[in-house]
C-alpha cells in the first residue's frame, strides 16, 4: 500500500511492527523480505516516487577537506533511492576484506566472508544477477570467450564482476511494495528526529516532517535506518534532544570513518597482442555484459606489501589519450539508452559480441578501497534545510597508505606483465610520486561507506555484528554505513546481503 | 611499429655497423615488444632518460658489456629473469627490466 504523507492530517500517528527509514536498495530489500508476514511494516521514504528538486535539496551539504561531488548529486532522494541511476556493478568482498590487517588501522569486521555467503546468494536475484558464482574459471566454462590473461594467479588474479541490468528498485519492485497488504509505503515522509527513551536504551518513536509544515509521529517495535551513509549519520547526530552528541554517539564515532572507493586513471598497459587471443573477459558494454573480470592483487601480495585492496579495469585506448571513466568512455548511443532505461526500467538493447580482439593499449582505471580514517567524517553544519534539519558536512580525507597502495599495486602489476611477457605497464606521474598530494583526477566511485561502522566493542563501533545500534535494543542500521572497511568493489551487493542478514535477525526479535 | 619507424630503426642499425662498431649490435638491440609498442622515438627517449638516471652507465662500450651476449641466452629470457628478480627501473612511468632499459640506452646512442 502506498500513501503520500502529504495527504495525512497533521499530527497523524503511524504505527507498525517494523519501521524502515529509507526506500533505496537496502530499505526496499528489507521490506520485500517481510511481504506476507504477520507483521505490519512501515516503509518511510523522504522523497516522492520520482525526482523532485525540493526533496533533492534536502541532501545538500557542505564539502570541506578533499574535493567531492555535490552531496545533493551523490544520492537520489526518491523511492528506489540511488538505484535510480546506478550502473549495476556488483561483486563480492574478498575474504581479506573482512580480516583484521595489522597494516590497515581500524580494519576487521566482526564477521567473516563465509558468514555472508548465504546472504550474497540471496541478494543475487534481488539485483537481477546471474548465479552466485564469481570464479573466473567457471565463467570461462559458461562462455569460452571469457579467457583470463595468463598471469600468475598467486600474484595478479582476475576478479569477476557481475552486472545488474541495472535494477531500478523503484521501478522493478514498485508493484510488489504497492500491492503488499502488510507493507505501508509512505512517501514524502522525512524523518527529522529519532526520539529515544530517557535512558537511551530504546527508541520511543520518530518524528516526520513535510514541506507543508505537517508533523507526524511514528511508533514501531523495531526500527531500521536505511538512508545511506551520510543521511544515517546525519539523522543520528541530529537526534540530540536527550543525547547531546547525538544518538548512539557516546564514543564520538557516528559520522567518522567516511570512506569512498578511489577511482582514478592510474596508468596504461601496452599489450603483446600476439600472445592474447581475446579480451572479452575484460570488456564491458552497459546493459549487455553479464560478467567481466578486473585485475586484482592476490591477498598474499597485499599482506607482503602491506597495502590496501584494489582492482584495475582495462579500457581500450591509446597511451597519449586522456583516460576516461567507464561512463565517460561509453558512446553517446549507449548513454542515451542508459537514460531511457532509467526512465523506463528496461535495459538498453544491444548486441553481445563473441570476440573482442586485443588492443595494443589499455587505460588502467583503478578502484581501490580507502583506509578507514577517523578524521574522514560527516558532521552537522549550523545551516538548516527546509525541514529544519541541520545540513551535513563532509570532510573527506585520505592517508599515506591510500597513496602508497596505488604505487605498490602498479609496481607489482608492471613486474608481472613484464615477467609473463604479456606487455608493459606505465604508471601515470602521480602514481610514481612519493609525496602525499593527489592528482586533479582524484575521484570517488559515488560510494559512501562507513559512518556508522560495525564492531563488537561499543567504543570502536556504532553498531554490533547484528547491525543493532549499541545500547539501543530496537534500532538497527543497514547499508554501507555499517562497513568497517570498504573492500575493493562497489558496495551494493554487500549492503543488500547485509540487509537480508539483518532481516533474519529482526525476524527472531519480532517473532 | 609502423613501416616507416621500422625502416628508420633498421637504417640506424646499419649506420651503427658501418660506423666501425665492433660486432653486430642488432641482436642485443632487438627488443621487438618495446619497439612494437612504443616506436623508436619513444624507445630512444627512454634510453636517454636511463642514461640521465644512471650516468655511470652512459657509455656505449659499458652498456654493451652489461647486455648478455646474443649466443649465451636470449634477451627475452634475461628480461623475464629481471622482472622475476625485481631488477626493474621506471622510465617515463614505464616499468621496465634493467636489461631492456640498457638496450634502450644503447639504442639512444645510435
Amino acid at each position: 500500500m502506498h500513501i503520500d504523507a502529504r495527504s495525512l492530517p497533521n499530527g497523524s500517528l503511524l504505527e507498525g511492527d517494523l519501521c524502515i527509514v529509507g526506500a533505496g536498495a537496502a530499505g526496499i530489500a528489507m521490506a520485500l523480505e517481510w511481504i506476507g508476514s504477520k507483521h505490519t511494516v512501515l516503509l518511510l521514504e523522504g522523497g516522492g516516487l520520482d525526482y523532485e528538486p525540493a526533496m533533492q535539496d534536502l541532501y545538500r551539504g557542505k564539502i570541506v577537506g578533499l574535493p567531492y561531488f555535490p552531496l545533493e548529486a551523490a544520492r537520489l532522494h526518491q523511492f528506489g533511492g540511488t538505484t535510480g541511476h546506478w550502473a549495476g556493478f556488483c561483486s563480492t568482498f574478498d575474504a581479506i576484506d573482512f580480516e583484521q590487517r595489522d597494516w590497515v588501522p581500524y580494519s576487521g569486521w566482526p564477521l567473516r566472508r563465509e558468514d555472508l555467503d548465504p546472504f550474497y546468494a540471496r541478494a543475487q536475484p534481488l539485483l537481477q544477477l546471474g548465479p552466485y558464482d564469481y570464479a573466473a574459471a567457471r565463467w570461462q566454462r559458461r562462455d569460452p570467450g571469457l579467457v583470463p590473461l595468463p598471469l600468475d594467479p598467486t600474484v595478479v588474479w582476475t576478479k569477476m564482476w557481475q552486472f545488474s541490468p541495472p535494477t531500478r528498485f523503484g521501478v522493478v519492485y514498485r508493484d510488489a511494495i504497492f500491492g503488499a497488504p502488510n507493507v505501508q509505503l509512505y512517501t514524502h515522509a522525512n524523518v527529522c528526529e529519532i526520539v529515544a527513551n530517557e535512558a537511551l536504551t530504546a527508541v520511543d518513536g520518530l518524528r516526520v516532517r513535510g514541506h507543508d509544515g505537517k508533523e507526524h509521529r511514528v511508533r514501531a517495535r523495531q526500527y531500521v535506518l536505511a538512508c545511506c551513509s551520510i543521511q544515517n549519520a546525519r539523522l543520528l547526530l541530529a537526534s540530540n534532544r536527550r543525547a547531546t552528541a547525538g544518538l548512539g554517539n557516546a564514543h564520538d564515532l557516528v559520522g567518522r570513518f567516511f570512506m569512498e572507493h578511489l577511482e582514478i586513471p592510474s596508468g596504461h598497459l601496452g599489450l603483446e597482442t600476439s600472445r592474447v587471443p581475446g579480451m572479452k573477459m575484460y570488456a564491458f558494454t552497459l546493459g549487455v555484459t553479464k560478467a567481466r573480470g578486473e585485475l586484482a592483487l592476490h591477498a598474499g601480495v597485499q599482506r607482503a606489501r602491506r597495502i590496501l585492496n584494489g582492482t584495475v579495469s582495462l579500457e581500450p585506448g591509446t597511451a597519449d589519450e586522456v583516460a576516461k571513466s567507464t561512463f565517460q568512455s561509453l558512446n553517446p548511443q549507449v548513454l542515451a539508452a542508459m537514460r531511457d532505461s532509467t526512465e523506463q526500467g528496461a535495459p538498453p538493447p544491444s548486441a553481445d559480441s563473441t570476440v573482442v580482439p586485443p588492443a595494443p593499449f589499455y587505460h588502467l582505471m583503478t578502484r581501490q578501497e580507502q583506509a578507514p580514517n577517523p578524521l574522514s567524517r560527516v558532521s552537522l553544519t549550523t545551516e538548516r534545510d527546509a525541514l529544519g534539519m541541520p545540513r551535513a558536512q563532509l570532510d573527506w580525507r585520505l592517508t599515506d597508505l591510500d597513496k602508497r597502495s596505488f604505487r605498490e599495486f602498479y609496481g607489482v602489476l608492471g613486474r608481472e606483465f613484464g615477467r609473463s611477457g604479456l606487455g608493459r605497464v606505465q604508471m601515470l606521474d602521480w602514481v610514481t610520486h612519493t609525496e602525499p598530494a593527489w592528482p586533479s583526477t582524484l575521484s570517488g566511485g559515488w560510494h559512501h561507506m562507513g559512518t556508522t561502522r560495525m564492531h563488537d566493542d561499543p567504543k570502536r563501533g556504532v553498531v554490533n555484528a547484528s547491525c543493532q545500534l549499541h545500547g539501543v535494543a530496537n534500532l538497527s542500521i543497514t547499508g554501507a554505513s555499517v562497513f568497517p572497511t570498504a573492500g575493493a568493489v562497489n558496495p551494493t551487493l554487500t549492503l543488500v546481503a547485509l540487509t537480508l542478514r539483518l532481516s533474519d535477525h529482526l525476524r527472531l526479535k519480532l517473532g | 611499429m609502423e613501416r616507416r619507424d621500422f625502416l628508420q630503426t633498421l637504417g640506424a642499425l646499419v649506420c651503427l655497423s658501418a660506423d666501425g662498431v665492433r660486432g653486430p649490435d642488432w641482436p642485443v638491440l632487438a627488443q621487438p615488444l618495446l619497439l612494437m609498442l612504443l616506436g623508436h622515438e619513444a624507445v630512444r627517449e627512454l634510453g636517454m632518460q636511463y642514461r640521465a638516471l644512471v650516468p655511470q652507465e652512459d657509455n656505449r662500450d659499458l652498456l654493451r658489456s652489461t647486455l648478455p651476449a646474443p649466443w649465451h641466452r636470449s634477451i627475452a629470457a634475461t628480461i623475464q629473469q629481471d622482472f622475476e628478480a625485481g631488477r626493474t627501473v621506471v622510465l617515463r612511468g614505464w616499468i621496465l627490466s634493467v636489461t631492456e632499459a640498457r638496450q634502450c640506452a644503447l639504442f639512444s646512442m645510435l
